[in-house]
């Protein structure tokens, strides 16, 4: 049990952390490291399901993505304050890592499979945050459409 | 309102939201809304990572352009969102423009978290992704001093100006020299652990995402660019972790 919790809250650690570095306001910490851990969740459940590493990334950043488009929008707060945080627990910073060493060491087949691994993972993250980016302004903005979103001032030249 | 005043608050908007941060679509959005609602006939906005060129109609038809150039960029997301805020009461509200001023110094002045507690921050950034890779307490420990060391490195090199690319090489130097010599010294097996961890208070998390919101928005230039950064960013730690590894195989050592 401790096994799969264990990762989560390293990851909320991580993220709460990272928040710190990046100068996000005091009352929005907590809520930004959320994000990272529901994303580690979100990794951890599916594992029992799914076997493919990429979809499993795919699957916590839409997670993280969706999450951090809500808070957004209810906390009136740029999108990236909270995406840009819960994201780095799930950058293959390991692979790039495997990736350098096999390289290093001569094992090109290796090195190259593990560098196409890394590439896929991040294209699961990009794709993840447009699927989910895109959708909600999509909503929004249909929701919003024929309604003004700015009051504009009495301007001269209209008189 | 002056146009003057009107092309200086929408251009100091800009440039806060830009130098710290913020997405292209944002501060093209922002100053453009700011200068409608500042009462602008027409305003078209140009921003990429480095400049923002701004061209406004007044209301009398007056043209009027300017540019401005970003030397240093930050991440500072407390100040993103305060600007945020700010511009959002610009368009709602009537603010005069030297209570605008007055809010923009504000923001600009507010102190950032206390030096010890950030360089603390990317040490427990470190300590918790070598847990996170799988080692053990120990090894996390190392991963904290080195998280300490990175943060103090990029410090320095940062106020002399270096540019993106060394210092993430010196980073990942770093990380792994130490790394190294502990394992060296019989402190911990896991030098794995803790170099993927502890390179991760270098990941450019903030180049990624914005990367990616920007070229769904439409700017791909921007997109691009900050994309070319994180790559650019990731190389540098690579090659930075493989000096000191690729040095130590040549020489026989493991």
């Amino acid at each position: 049990m401790m096994a799969f919790i264990a990762p989560c809250l390293y990851a909320f650690g991580g993220s709460f952390a990272f928040a710190l570095v990046f100068n996000i306001p005091k009352n929005k910490l907590l809520f930004s490291a959320i994000g990272g851990f529901l994303g580690q969740l979100t990794y951890v459940l599916f594992q029992f399901i799914i076997a493919s590493d990429v979809a499993l990334y795919f699957l916590a950043t839409i997670t993280i993505s969706f999450y951090a488009e809500m808070m957004a929008r209810v906390t009136k707060t740029p999108t990236t304050l909270y995406l840009a945080v819960a994201l780095i627990p799930l950058v293959p910073g390991g692979g790039v890592y495997y990736t350098m060493l096999y390289l290093l060491g001569g094992s090109i087949d290796l090195g190259i499979t593990t560098g196409l691994h890394t590439l896929g993972i991040s294209g699961a993250l990009a794709m993840g945050i447009v699927l989910v980016s895109s959708s909600i302004n999509l909503i929004r903005k249909v929701m919003l459409s024929g309604r003004r979103k700015y009051k504009r001032p009495a301007v001269p030249w209209k008189k | 309102m002056t146009g003057a005043q009107l092309s200086h608050i929408a251009m100091e908007i800009g440039v806060v939201l830009l130098s710290n941060g913020a997405e292209t679509y944002r501060v093209e959005e922002s100053m453009q809304r700011i200068c409608m609602a500042m009462g602008a006939r027409n305003a078209e906005i140009f921003v990429v990572p480095t400049t923002i060129i701004m061209g406004i109609t007044l209301a009398n038809g007056d043209h009027m352009t300017r540019t401005h150039r970003i030397h240093k960029r930050g991440i500072d997301l407390m100040k993103v969102e305060y600007i945020n805020s700010l511009s959002r009461q610009v368009c709602y509200e009537d603010l005069s423009y030297d209570d605008v001023l007055t809010e923009l110094h504000r923001i600009n002045s507010a102190p950032p978290y206390p030096y010890f507690l950030q360089v603390l921050a990317l040490g427990f950034v470190s300590l918790m992704f070598t847990l996170f890779f799988g080692g053990n307490f120990q090894a996390s420990c190392i991963g904290l001093v080195i998280g300490i060391g990175i943060k103090l490195q990029m410090d320095v090199m940062t106020r002399f100006e270096t540019n993106i690319f060394f210092i993430n090489i010196v980073g990942g130097f770093i990380a792994a020299t130490i790394a190294l010599g502990a394992t060296g010294l019989g402190l911990t097996s896991q030098m794995d652990a803790i170099i993927i961890g502890s390179i991760m208070t270098l990941v450019p998390g903030l180049a990624i995402t914005n990367s990616i919101r920007d070229i769904i928005a439409g700017d791909y230039l921007s997109g691009l660019t900050k994309g070319i950064e994180a790559l650019l960013i990731g190389t540098g730690i690579a090659t930075g972790v493989g000096i000191p590894l690729g040095l130590l195989s040549a020489f026989g050592g493991m």
